[in-house]
């Protein structure tokens, strides 16, 4: 049995239908109107055990509000979702008791207490065994380097301090399930390095199963070997990364620096000038179509060539063009 | 000339036409505070009625005199208000002394003319409480002009030295963050001081002394009193006299206290 | 059930020392709300040295109501005061989301995360005032009337807190449920004075839909070994009643906000 399982998840929101103007904001009052917002539309898919699963979309396309399903915080409208075999709006309590959850921007910690104060309150609130409790205090303040941080309130953590204390208080109770909403946001590259690292560490050996929602690629890069991308609430990917690169990623890019002023080339087929400078040309071009070695030498038979780099296909790039459409076009 | 009302009339028209946008945004918080001023009338009302049930007066007040007097108080209490406390101490602290050190006009005038504002605006929102009263409770306005004239300059001049007085309280919320705490404080002072619980004839001498030596009753217990009939016209211009005074004094004081409290703000970045 | 014991006082003594940081907010916090008392106790004294009677009640028998409410209300005051906030707090700021996904009962949790120390000066003026007034009149604690005592103030605490629930959970709905409680809340200040004051009608307002007339009027009655006294013992099963309304009116709160999220 897999530890997430959606079947036909769906969610329908009622929003008020709100009228502009001071009449619509009279009729607003007596007799409001709603109407049907799907925010999320017939989900499938299933997590097995230890895998850490990225969870992408743009805003507004149900990533949240799955999110919100799957911990139990919202009741769905159609569909069932299982966690560890438990329904987790049901069931809330038991299935509280084995996740953990990380919301990027709202903290769980006591504002005004000591971090060590806060842990002390949530390890009794999960009722974790006083020995566990202590170990994993222990670990966590090494691998989270928490050392310093055990004395300082809140309030008055700098963000990536927060972070590894937020991190810290979700898995202090050791969960075997683990939801991570935008757990790098607003952090500088060396203190997502550390968190990236320590999850990685930190759930994938102990065989935590993840579920990461973020709209930084680089941590899906880094830390998943798998990418749900949901779109209008629908699932419009799930699979391997290394396949959506593959599939996706078919352009490349080389940049040449000349020695000569650039001029126009005659390049080979599925290739293409994106930008061409004084001592700069950029080339970029399908990779189903034509190899490195044909675009390059091409180039460099037409122009005196000083230095050139070859460029591998960001995901970003590959999500932005699934976005849009890239999937429906490969369907075609 | 034209230029300057027609600006000003469309800006006023889009602010009226703001108030019933703001009247809906805020429906339950103008319902609970008319449940709650009614509520307090009707104890006040039940209250004075029982302590009069086997008195024909006291200290010299018939039952419909200090009733009376006691709704006409509860109704003209925002002439005691103590917005200032609450503005200094709120974040726009900042803004509000730039404004002070940068601009020509003088803040402290500035101020004055909005609380004013502010007194007139809700003074229009008991009306349908003293309509209430009046149907209910029997509340009565005198007829005479003369007595509401009195009454006015009184409540103005009252109004005034309040102002000041507050102006020095508000003072203090440079000195210390506990702006709630020191607002609720003062609170429980002004509603005993101000004579909006009791009569002030009805205080011992002691106690009457103290509460006329601070100006809390000079906004309303003294102007409500010649409304309400109890102080008679004759002593009108003594009291003005003496509330001129209390403006004269407070003026002075608030400047003092205000000079020194923004030298803090200035020299130690508040 | 003692596990809920144990957390919440883990929860209190948290957040205890976090006020005790703050030294000068609880004095100013305790001082303020005793202001508010002292203003109306003082009108009270002023207005009974020249009348001895208020509907037949005297003095300090009159202050023995008003001591009774202050002090059932204190206990609201301390220990739900969360509950005014549930909407501006929580709910508007996602933050109640953080409670859903705990393994504790999110009311329990909104209860314990915040005990109000601005109570704890209504709770000392309200005892006072009941202690002090039974000694002036020369009350005999009997074994019945303090167990009358401490089951009224029990259970009156209940009742402010039952109806602070059954108001706040509009908070769902309408977020900012404040003046929703203060609707019904307001009304306690009825109960400061004997209700036979008023006229009928407001007496079964506070008697028997706004109950705020158990946690002071009854009690004290019975105290003053008033005729109506009697009543009082009912305290317990209005209270009970009542925050099992509420209780479930949480429920069904709880229930909508799940179901159309925030």
């Amino acid at each position: 049995m897999s530890v997430i399982e959606v079947n036909e998840l769906s969610k329908v929101f009622q929003v008020p239908k709100k009228e502009p103007g001071l009449v619509g904001a009279v009729k607003g009052l007596f007799r409001p109107r709603y109407e049907d917002k799907q925010a999320v539309n017939q989900l499938n898919f299933q997590v097995e055990a230890g895998e850490i699963v990225g969870y992408i979309g743009v805003n507004g396309a149900g990533k949240s509000t799955t999110i919100k399903m799957l911990t139990g915080i919202l009741m769905p409208s159609g569909g069932t979702v299982r966690v560890l075999g438990r329904d987790p709006h049901r069931q809330r309590v038991e299935n509280a008791r084995e996740i953990g959850v990380v919301f990027g921007q709202r903290t769980q910690l006591w504002w005004d207490l000591a971090l060590i104060e806060s842990l002390n309150l949530i390890a009794k609130i999960y009722d974790v065994p006083p020995a566990r409790y202590k170990t994993a205090l222990e670990q966590f303040t090494e691998t989270l380097e928490l050392g310093d941080l055990l004395n300082v309130p809140v309030r008055n953590m700098s963000l990536g301090q927060k972070m590894r204390s937020e991190l810290a208080a979700a898995l202090i109770h050791q969960p075997k399930v683990v939801y991570l909403d935008e757990p790098t946001i607003g952090l500088d590259l060396i203190v997502k390095e550390r968190i990236r690292d320590f999850i990685k560490m930190e759930c994938g050996s102990k065989g935590m199963t993840v579920m990461l929602t973020t709209h930084d690629l680089g941590d899906i890069e880094e830390l998943c070997q798998r990418v749900i991308i949901i779109d209008g609430g629908h699932v419009i990917y799930d699979g391997p990364i290394e396949t959506i690169k593959k599939r996706f990623g078919k352009f490349r890019e080389i940049t040449f620096e000349t020695v000569e002023k650039a001029k126009p080339l005659d390049l080979p087929e599925g290739a293409e000038t994106l930008l061409a400078e004084e001592r700069k040309v950029q080339i970029r071009f399908d990779r189903t179509v034509s190899t490195a070695s044909q675009v390059a030498s091409a180039v460099m038979n037409q122009i005196e060539v000083k230095d050139f780099s070859l460029s591998e296909p960001d995901l970003a790039d590959i999500v932005k063009q699934i976005y849009n459409g890239a999937l429906d076009m490969e369907a075609k | 000339m034209i230029q300057t009302l027609n600006r000003r009339f469309s800006v006023y028209s889009a602010l009226f036409a703001m108030i019933p946008k703001m009247f809906m945004a805020y429906q339950l918080w103008f319902w609970a505070g008319m449940v709650m001023n009614i509520i307090s009338i009707t104890i006040l009302y039940f209250f004075w009625d029982a302590i009069y049930a086997n008195s024909a007066a006291i200290s010299g007040l018939t039952r419909e005199q200090t009733i009376n007097y006691i709704l006409l108080a509860f109704f003209f209490m925002p002439l005691v208000g103590n917005d200032l406390l609450w503005e200094f101490g709120s974040n726009l602290r900042e803004g509000l002394m730039i404004h002070h050190l940068l601009r020509p006009v003088n803040f402290q005038m500035m101020n004055y003319a909005q609380q004013l504002g502010g007194l007139v605006t809700r003074m229009a929102f008991q009306l349908p409480i003293i309509v209430l009263a009046v149907f209910l409770f029997d509340l009565k306005f005198p007829s005479d002009l003369n007595t509401w004239v009195a009454f006015l300059i009184s409540a103005l001049l009252g109004f005034t030295a309040m102002f000041f007085f507050s102006w020095v309280l508000a003072c203090m919320t440079f000195y210390t963050t506990e702006i709630w705490g020191l607002g609720v404080l003062i609170e429980g002072i002004t509603i005993f001081f101000s004579g909006s619980l009791v009569p002030l004839a009805m205080m011992p001498e002691w106690l009457r002394t103290i509460v006329l030596s601070v100006p809390f009753a000079q906004a309303l217990a003294v102007p409500v009193g010649l409304l309400s009939g109890i102080t008679p016209l004759s002593d009108a211009p003594r009291i003005w006299l003496i509330q001129l005074v209390w403006i004269a004094g407070m003026g002075v004081l608030s400047n003092l206290v205000f000079h020194f409290a923004v030298r803090k703000i200035t020299v130690q970045g508040g | 059930m003692a596990r809920y014991i144990d957390l919440y006082w883990l929860f209190l003594i948290q957040r205890l020392k976090t006020l005790m940081e703050y030294r000068i907010s609880f004095i100013l916090g305790a001082a303020s709300t005793i202001s508010m008392q002292a203003a109306s106790i003082a009108a009270v004294w002023v207005v009974m040295q020249k009348v001895p009677s208020l509907s037949g009640w005297s003095y300090n028998e009159v202050l023995m109501v008003y001591g009774f409410v202050t002090l059932t209300k204190s206990i609201n005051h301390m220990f739900a005061d969360n509950l005014w906030t549930l909407g501006r707090v929580y709910i508007r700021t996602g933050g109640f989301d953080r409670f859903l996904v705990r393994p504790i009962d999110p009311l329990f949790h909104l209860l314990a995360d915040r005990f109000c120390q601005d109570g704890v000066g209504n709770f000392i003026v309200g005892l006072a005032l009941v202690i002090k007034t039974s000694v002036e009149l020369g009350i005999e604690w009997t074994f019945l009337k303090v167990l009358m005592f401490v089951v009224a103030v029990i259970s009156g605490g209940f009742i402010f807190i039952a109806l602070n629930l059954i108001t706040a959970v509009s908070a769902f709905w309408v977020v900012d449920s404040v003046p929703v409680t203060r609707l019904i809340f307001d009304n306690h200040l009825f109960a400061q004075y004997p209700l036979t004051i008023y006229p009928r009608a407001i007496s079964i307002l506070l008697t028997w839909v706004i109950p705020y007339g158990f946690a002071s009027f009854y009690p004290a009655s019975y105290l003053l070994g008033r005729e109506v006294g009697n009543v009082a013992w009912g305290a317990p099963f209005i209270a009970a009643f009542l925050m099992f309304i509420g209780y479930r009116f949480w429920q069904f709160g709880l229930r909508y906000y799940s179901g159309t999220g925030s």
